[in-house]
C-alpha cells in the first residue's frame, strides 16, 4: 500500500514537472514573449504618416487646441526614425523634431525653429516632460522598443469596456532611468494584440495617469491602429485626447526624408 | 538695394509664370503683425533722440511646393517707427526657390541661414547680416542674396554658398537710441577692396557622431561687423562704417550628455580692422554648457542652467563687446498649455568693462496671439567703450504678436 502510494506520488510529481517544462514559463518570460509577439503585429510596416489633433483640457473643462503631422521609417535592427511637425497654434506652425529611436542607449534627437532657421541636437532625457503641455509625456508618445523595458505577465481577464474580447494584463519597467514611471500596467486583446488601456505608475508607485486607446482601424490587413488615445492625470484632473484624422501605411517615404536637411523643409 | 528688389521681382514673375503651368500642392499664406513699444527709464545722452518709441512690424510668408519637390518660400518684412527712420525700413527676409534629390538640395534667391551652437553669440554664423536697429540682442537677421548647394553623403553635408551681394548693417538714425554720437553717416560706408556686388563664398562641412554635433566652415568676403572710420568733415565729427575683406575658419562642436550640452564654437579670422584701425589676424572663441533639471518648477516646468566664456584674442582692441567676458543664464520652460518661457542672462566682462543684463520673456494669450517682454541693462562701461556709449540707453520691448 505504501508503494502504491509512492508510485503515484511519484507519476504525479513526474505529470506535474513535465507540464511545468511545456509550458514553465515565469511570469517575467511569459510578459517578454507577449510583448515580443505585440511588438511583431507591427512588424513590416515600412513607414507611416499620419495627422493628429490633440485637445487639452484642465479639470475646469478650459479647452485648447494642438495639430501635429507625424511620419516614421521602420530601421532594419534599430529603433524606428521619426518627424513630429507642429501646425497649430500658429506661433508653433514650422516647429519640428527629428528623433533616432535607439534599441539601446538614448536617442538622437533635433529640434527645428522656423523662426530662426535654426536646428538645434537636444537632449533625450527630457522624455518624462510635457509634450507640448499635454498629458502625454515624450516617452508616451515615442517608438516602443522592446528593449527600452523589462516585462511581467499578471494575468489573463476580460478587456476594459469589452467584455467579449480577452486581455492580457502584463507590466512593463523601463530600463531608461531618465523615465518618469516606476511601471506601466497594460491591457492587450489576446487575438489581435490591440492595447486597450494603459495604467501609468509614478517613481513612488502611484497610479499617476491612465491612458484608453479606442476606435481601432484595420490597415493594409494587417496593420491595427487607434483613431482615439485618451489620457487622464489623476492627480491634476487634466486630460488630453489625440484624434488622429488621416493614418496612411506605406507611403514610400525614404532614409533621406529623415535628416537634419530634411527637417528643415518638413511641412 | 533697387537691383536687390528688382533681382527679386524677376524672381516671383519667373516663379509665377512657372505657377502658371503647373499648379503647386501646396499653398500656403500667412501673415503675423508685432506691435511693440520700447521703454527707456533713463533720458536719452544725445541730441536729437527721442524717449520711448512705438513700432509696428508685419512679416508675411507666401508658401508654394509642387510635386515634384520644388518649393519657394517669399517673406517680406516691413517695420514702422514712430520716431526714427532709420528703423522704419523694408527688408525681403527669404525669396528662396529650392529643389531637391536624395542627397543634395540646392536654392536661389535670398536666404536665412544659421550654423550656431552656443546661446551668447553665434560667432560662425557668418552669412547674414544683423537687423541691428529691429533687435538689439542680434537674434533677427537681414535676408541674403545666395545660391546654395548642398551634398548629403555618409562622411557628412557638404555646404557650398556663393553670396553675390553684401548687405549694410543696419543702424539707429538721429532720433534713435541704442547709437553713438554722432549717429553714423548715411552714404558714406565703405568697402574696402571691392563693392557690394563683389561675390563672396562659403564652404562648410558637417556631421553627427553618437553624441557629437560637429562642423567646420570657411569663408572669403566681407566682416559682417564694420569698423568705424572718425572723420572731420567741415568742422564737425563723422562717423562712418568701413567693411573690410577677410578670411576665415571657424567651426562648432557639441556634446549631447544626458541633461547637460557642452558647446563651442570658434574662428580664425584676418584682414579685419581693429578698434586701433589695425589689420590683423585673431582668434576668437566662446564655450560653455547648458544644464537642464527636468521637471524642476511645479507641475513638469524645466530650469535650466547656461554658462559661457567669450574670448578675443585682440582683447581690447577688438570691436566686439564680448573679448572676455562670462554669460550666465537661466532658462525657465514651464511646459504649460500657454508654452511660458523665461531667460535671464547676465554678461559680466572679466577685463572690468560693465556688465549687461538681459530678459526675455514670452508667453501665448490665446491661438493666434502671442505676448512678450524683452530688455538689456548697461552697466559700468569703461569709458568710450561699446558698453560706455549705451549707459543711458538700458531697454525694455514690450510686444504683441498677432498670426493671421
Amino acid at each position: 500500500m505504501k508503494n502504491l502510494i509512492k508510485i503515484t506520488l511519484f507519476f504525479i510529481t513526474t505529470f506535474i514537472f513535465s507540464l511545468s517544462v511545456a509550458f514553465g514559463e515565469t511570469p517575467e518570460e511569459k510578459g517578454l514573449r507577449l510583448a515580443i509577439e505585440t511588438d511583431l503585429t507591427g512588424d513590416g510596416f515600412i513607414d507611416t504618416v499620419s495627422k493628429s489633433q490633440m485637445t487639452l483640457r484642465n479639470a475646469q473643462g478650459e479647452e485648447s487646441i494642438r495639430e501635429f503631422s507625424s511620419k516614421t521609417l521602420e530601421v532594419e535592427n534599430d529603433g524606428d526614425k521619426s518627424i513630429f511637425i507642429f501646425h497649430h497654434p500658429k506661433d508653433v506652425k514650422g516647429t519640428a523634431t527629428l528623433t533616432f529611436t535607439h534599441k539601446t542607449g538614448p536617442d538622437d534627437q533635433w529640434l527645428y525653429l522656423p523662426a530662426l532657421k535654426r536646428v538645434k541636437r537636444i537632449s533625450s532625457d527630457n522624455r518624462s516632460g510635457a509634450f507640448v503641455g499635454s498629458e502625454f509625456a515624450y516617452e508616451d508618445l515615442a517608438s516602443q522598443e522592446i528593449e527600452k523595458y523589462t516585462y511581467k505577465w499578471i494575468e489573463d481577464v476580460p478587456c476594459p469596456g469589452d467584455e467579449q474580447a480577452k486581455c492580457y494584463v502584463s507590466e512593463s519597467y523601463p530600463v531608461e532611468k531618465s523615465s518618469g514611471y516606476k511601471r506601466r500596467v497594460s491591457w492587450v486583446d489576446i487575438e489581435e494584440h490591440r492595447v486597450r488601456k494603459i495604467d501609468f505608475y509614478d517613481r513612488k508607485d502611484k497610479l499617476l495617469k491612465t491612458l484608453v486607446f479606442s476606435d481601432y482601424k484595420q490597415y493594409l490587413d494587417k496593420f491595427w491602429t487607434a483613431h482615439t488615445l485618451k489620457m487622464v492625470n489623476h492627480n491634476t484632473g487634466k486630460e488630453t485626447d489625440i484624434s488622429i484624422t488621416e493614418t496612411k501605411y506605406q507611403t514610400g517615404l525614404k532614409d533621406s526624408d529623415f535628416n537634419r536637411q530634411s527637417l528643415k523643409r518638413a511641412r | 538695394m533697387n537691383i536687390v528688389f528688382k533681382s527679386v521681382l524677376l524672381l516671383l514673375l519667373t516663379i509665377f509664370s512657372h505657377s502658371a503651368y503647373s499648379r503647386p500642392s501646396i499653398l500656403e499664406f500667412e501673415t503675423e503683425v508685432t506691435v511693440a513699444s520700447w521703454l527707456f527709464p533713463e533720458s536719452p545722452l544725445y541730441a536729437g533722440q527721442k524717449d520711448n518709441n512705438y513700432s509696428i512690424a508685419l512679416e508675411s510668408e507666401l508658401y508654394a511646393e509642387w510635386d515634384k519637390g520644388d518649393s519657394f518660400v517669399f517673406t517680406p518684412f516691413i517695420l514702422l517707427d514712430s520716431y526714427d527712420d532709420n528703423r522704419s525700413h523694408l527688408d525681403i527676409r527669404e525669396a528662396l526657390y529650392s529643389w531637391y534629390g536624395d542627397d543634395w538640395e540646392s536654392s536661389v534667391g535670398i536666404g536665412q541661414v544659421f550654423w550656431g551652437v552656443t546661446e551668447s553669440k553665434n560667432l560662425v554664423d557668418i552669412i547674414n547680416q544683423f537687423d541691428a536697429v529691429y533687435d538689439p540682442l542680434f537674434k533677427t537677421k537681414l535676408g541674403q542674396p545666395l545660391t546654395n548647394l548642398t551634398l548629403i553623403r555618409d562622411s557628412g553635408y557638404y555646404e557650398l554658398f556663393i553670396l553675390p551681394y553684401f548687405r549694410e548693417r543696419t543702424s539707429p538714425g538721429k532720433k534713435g537710441r541704442l547709437r553713438g554720437d554722432p549717429e553714423f553717416s548715411k552714404g558714406g560706408t565703405k568697402f574696402e577692396g571691392g563693392s557690394q556686388w563683389t561675390p563672396e563664398l562659403a564652404v562648410r562641412w558637417s556631421n553627427s557622431f553618437n553624441d557629437y554635433d560637429l562642423s567646420m566652415h570657411s569663408f572669403f568676403g566681407y566682416s559682417r561687423a564694420p569698423s568705424i572710420d572718425v572723420m572731420i568733415v567741415d568742422g564737425q565729427l563723422k562717423y562712418e562704417p568701413n567693411y573690410q575683406r577677410v578670411r576665415q575658419i571657424g567651426g562648432t562642436v557639441q556634446k549631447t550628455s544626458e541633461a547637460t550640452l557642452y558647446k563651442m564654437e570658434w574662428l580664425a579670422k584676418d584682414g579685419q580692422k581693429d578698434a586701433n584701425f589695425r589689420r590683423g589676424g585673431y582668434f576668437s572663441t566662446v564655450f560653455g554648457f547648458e544644464h537642464t533639471l527636468y521637471k524642476a518648477i511645479d507641475e513638469g516646468g524645466d530650469l535650466g542652467f547656461l554658462m559661457e566664456y567669450n574670448f578675443d584674442s585682440r582683447r581690447s582692441r577688438s570691436n566686439d563687446s564680448l573679448q572676455d567676458d562670462i554669460f550666465i543664464a537661466a532658462r525657465i520652460t514651464l511646459n504649460d498649455p500657454d508654452d511660458t518661457q523665461m531667460l535671464f542672462g547676465s554678461i559680466l566682462d572679466l577685463d572690468g568693462d560693465g556688465q549687461m543684463y538681459q530678459v526675455d520673456f514670452g508667453k501665448r494669450l490665446n491661438d493666434s496671439l502671442t505676448f512678450g517682454v524683452k530688455g538689456a541693462v548697461y552697466q559700468n562701461g569703461r569709458y568710450n567703450s561699446n558698453l560706455y556709449i549705451l549707459r543711458q540707453d538700458s531697454w525694455v520691448e514690450i510686444n504683441l504678436k498677432q498670426y493671421f
